[in-house]
């Protein structure tokens, strides 16, 4: 372990750094995550390019990639609240659309997404549509013309009119808009980089920031954990008896060892994260600058305008409305 | 001399609730380069020393301080944990609770980050410090995807990112297999020679750290210092005082005890396998071993028959993680199952005990398909005692536990009381019968778990990792009470990574390879032969040294300790 020669310049430190990115990726066919550390976009930025972000650059026409975080979310957060007070189908679907186009040109998808997207979305909402139809109380919209009278099935006495479906539906494209529209920021964005902008933009404490970091890790670790519990629960044989009381007491005694261990894994980290200086300071040191740019500007206020434009285009046409009336059924 | 790094005088420690202080009145100086051994037995309060070494005590943990601690001058009640971690560094037992970010690169830096070192200077402290641990390569990477041993690794890293000259580790190859221990100490041989470091070390795995110690500090169980001098003497000339403190010495000092006793001086006592077959070569004439004939070769009835027993993890489309394995396991014998990480062995034992679903007859455990039969019906044949003792607790005190078993067999309330005595003698848990399982001690919890797995009277017993994070002592207790009950005739299935524990204690091995078991025999004879080999691990450290010998070709089958020329008093 002599071979250790640290560069002294941060530029030749990266450079450095990228040329073994470089090499080792040849060498071994690593994936492209080390060798691709040189984007047209921060080649041409002034400072250098940090090689050790954790994505791989996605290439320039994947804009959804290259934006601020907090400009995913702050581009479609009004509408967002906005679409809870909305009535109709016209206007959800228009952003369901909309969300989906940005997202199949912004956004680099796997087959498997992009297949989940515009597949299982279509399907999601007709079938929550047909749902929450069942639960609409005819009486209510008794007055809501032609579709009313339409009657889809019957049984018995009870009828499920096109009525009822309609407005079933209206819910269950607002709850896929609201959906698509967070997955604007959701597919796009990774923890880090959330953290980095809530921290660096808008002055989130990094103390709160990074514990949720590092939070977000025990996540999957407790998951683990509660399944090797409940085997062993099930070797002690007190997974017997059906129904909810004795699902109640199982869930108890699953919860007693996971809260304890968790516990005990919570105060080892927060030593393991004390013991490397952390809280410090009032600020930390930031490798990697999460900046607020024009393009991020320019993103949320066209977004804002489309969307000034999909409501005024609507409420013209009478293709749907505003209300705060939360009893409101109506299209 | 130059100054010291860090500098402790008459510190004691109470743990807040706890009713004595330990370690206690305890001072010694560390200075540069030096590597530093922290010995003790369990309980001396070693590990609660190496947290004050950076004022993790008095300002992280409950506890309360007595004396001082100079960290570079600094007195560490007086400064935060994070001025003192300029000066010391922390590795912790625990690969998976010290893990803070998603990559290995963001990980190192963490540390300097939140010194506020210079981002030009974070990444030139992170790349020297993956390289020098050999992770630079995968520092893409995602921390999860290590084995235990790089994450380990990667802790070391990260404590050498914060530039200190001070490194302190705390038990860091406690929770790692013989592959991880050997990749940690190759990284810390590296750090000692190289002298930039003071070393400080809290181990109890004396083999591994022997060779890079130099200095060795004693506590006795009251937390009292009682020893501090250079490693090597102390270590050879005190053997007998630190055996009696309750201190474990490396194996092949303990055999060169023993020999002792028997009349073989072997003078200056052995540190290493190597030192102690040395040492053996040079005796003329040596006692025959004990080499008994093995008791169970008389063929006894199979308890446990598994057949093409194939498992694929996560379901159908999983990996196959036990592949077409064929064992058999007479009533009454010790099974050990070994193998690397990965390997299959806790799934194998999991299959075989009804934990995880097998195919349809390929286990057959006493006349039942324990993944097919019901739970009352499986625990009167086969107990199984998970890696983590806590985790099969439900109950509210520690006679309940015992008596679920009990109540679920429909055993009568008389009769449940009898047994529940019973149980709680045989395992030493009387005094605690109304106390909550889960504020028993380490080793006492662990007791409870193999008394609930037993009290429905299964004959057959199966442990995952029972001497996981333990220290040699804890873990030799467990084990003696393991052979304890395998001679009343309970048949024991272990997975362990502990191959000296295993050559002590079990009558059989099974080994295993990717799934595969490459084959299962006689402890003696497998230790002998090629397989612990082929299976990618190290023979344990007594079987190493008389492997080779040259002069005493008898000594070559000689892999535990009881088989060595003693007086029977003293082997047992």
């Amino acid at each position: 372990m002599s071979a250790v020669t640290p560069d002294l310049t941060p530029d030749a430190a990266a450079a450095a750094a990228r040329a073994t990115a470089a090499a080792s990726a040849s060498a071994t066919a690593a994936p492209a995550t080390l060798a691709a550390s040189v984007t047209p976009d921060t080649a041409a930025s002034a400072r250098p390019r940090d090689p050790y972000a954790e994505q791989a650059p996605a290439p320039g026409i994947r804009f959804l990639h290259h934006l601020n975080p907090l400009a995913k979310f702050a581009a479609p957060l009004p509408v967002m609240l906005a679409l809870i007070f909305t009535r109709g189908l016209a206007i959800p679907t228009a952003f369901i659309v909309l969300a989906l186009a940005l997202l199949v040109i912004g956004a680099r998808l796997s087959g498997r997404a992009l297949a989940v997207l515009l597949l299982g979305v279509p399907v999601a909402i007709a079938v929550l549509g047909l749902s929450f139809g069942l639960w609409v109380d005819p009486e209510r919209i008794s007055g809501a013309g032609a579709a009313a009278s339409v009657v889809i099935f019957e049984i018995g006495d009870w009828q499920f009119t096109l009525a009822a479906y309609l407005v079933g539906l209206a819910t269950a494209l607002r709850i896929a808009a609201l959906l698509m529209l967070s997955l604007i920021a959701g597919l796009t964005t990774s923890g880090p980089e959330l953290v980095r902008a809530l921290v660096q933009n808008l002055r989130v404490p990094y103390r709160i920031g990074y514990t949720a970091l590092a939070a977000l890790r025990f996540v999957p670790r407790f998951g683990h954990e509660l399944e090797v519990i409940r085997a062993a629960h099930r070797v002690r044989g007190t997974d017997a008896g059906r129904g909810p009381i004795a699902a109640v007491r199982r869930t108890i005694g699953t919860a007693i060892p996971l809260l304890a261990s968790a516990i005990r894994h919570a105060e080892r980290v927060a030593l393991a994260m004390d013991a490397r200086a952390f809280g410090a300071h009032a600020t930390r040191t930031e490798r990697t600058i999460s900046r607020w740019r024009v393009r991020d500007t320019v993103f949320v206020v066209a977004f804002w305008a489309v969307s000034v434009a999909i409501y005024w285009w609507a409420l013209q046409a009478g293709l749907g409305g505003v209300t705060s009336d939360r009893t409101e059924v109506g299209l | 001399m130059t100054a010291p790094l860090i500098a402790l005088d008459a510190v004691s420690i109470r743990h807040d609730g706890a009713e004595r202080s330990t370690p206690s009145g305890v001072s010694f100086e560390v200075r540069p380069g030096e590597v530093v051994l922290l010995l003790g037995p369990s309980g001396c309060g070693k590990s609660t020393l190496a947290l004050a070494l950076d004022g993790l005590i008095p300002h992280a943990v409950p506890a309360a301080l007595e004396g001082m601690v100079r960290v570079a001058g600094l007195d560490s009640a007086g400064h935060t944990v994070a001025e003192l971690s300029e000066h010391v560094a922390m590795v912790f037992q625990d690969p998976d609770a010290q893990v803070v970010t998603g990559t290995l690169l963001d990980e190192v830096c963490f540390g300097p980050e939140n010194q506020l070192v210079p981002a030009a200077e974070v990444l030139e402290r992170a790349e020297r410090a993956l390289k020098l641990v050999g992770l630079w390569e995968r520092r893409a990477d995602n921390p999860d995807v290590l084995s235990g041993g790089g994450r380990q690794r990667l802790a070391v890293a990260c404590a050498l990112a914060l530039a200190a000259p001070v490194l302190v580790l705390d038990e860091p190859t406690a929770n790692l297999d013989p592959a991880g221990i050997d990749e940690v100490y190759a990284v810390l041989r590296d750090l000692a020679s190289e002298r930039d470091h003071a070393i400080v070390l809290v181990e109890h795995n004396l083999d591994a750290a022997v060779d890079i110690v130099d200095r060795v500090i004693v506590l006795d169980a009251a937390g009292r210092l009682v020893i501090d001098g250079p490693a090597r003497e102390v270590l050879t000339h005190r053997a007998e005082q630190l055996l009696e403190l309750g201190v474990w010495l490396p194996v092949s000092t303990l055999a060169a005890l023993r020999l002792r006793d028997a009349g073989v001086v072997l003078d200056p006592l052995p540190l290493s396998p190597s030192e102690l077959a040395a040492a053996l070569d040079a005796v003329d004439v040596l006692p025959s071993p004990a080499i008994a004939v093995d008791p169970s070769a008389a063929t006894s009835a199979p308890a446990i028959t598994v057949r093409d027993c194939s498992v694929r993890r996560g379901g159908r489309r999983g990996p196959v993680v036990v592949d077409g394995v064929d064992l058999d396991v007479a009533s009454g014998d010790f099974l050990a199952i070994v193998g690397t990480n990965g390997a299959g062995k806790t799934t194998l034992l999991q299959a075989i005990a009804g934990v995880i679903p097998s195919p349809k007859g390929s286990v057959d455990v006493l006349g039942i398909d324990p993944s097919r039969a019901d739970a009352r019906t499986r625990a009167r044949q086969i107990g199984f005692v998970f890696q983590n003792p806590e985790h099969q607790f439900v109950a509210h005190t520690v006679a309940e536990e015992l008596e679920l078993g009990l109540r679920l067999q429909g055993v009568d309330e008389e009769a449940r009381r009898l047994e529940v005595d019973r149980m709680l003698a045989r395992f030493d848990l009387t005094e605690h019968r109304d106390r909550h399982p889960f504020l028993l001690s380490g080793g006492q919890k662990r007791r409870l778990s193999v008394g609930t797995a037993l009290v429905a009277g299964a004959p057959v017993l199966a442990l995952d990792e029972p001497t996981f994070g333990q220290d040699r002592a804890r873990a030799s207790e467990l084990l003696d009470i393991l052979s304890g009950l395998n001679a009343e005739g309970t048949t024991v299935l272990v997975v362990t990574h502990d191959l000296q524990l295993v050559a002590d204690h079990a009558t059989h091995v099974a080994v295993m390879r990717d799934g595969r078991l490459l084959g299962v025999g006689p402890t003696a004879e497998v230790l002998a032969g090629p397989l612990i080999e082929a299976a990618g691990l190290r023979h344990p450290p007594l079987a190493r040294a008389t492997r080779g010998l040259a002069s005493h070709p008898e000594w070559h089958a000689v892999t535990r300790m009881s088989q060595l020329p003693v007086a029977r008093q003293a082997a047992a």
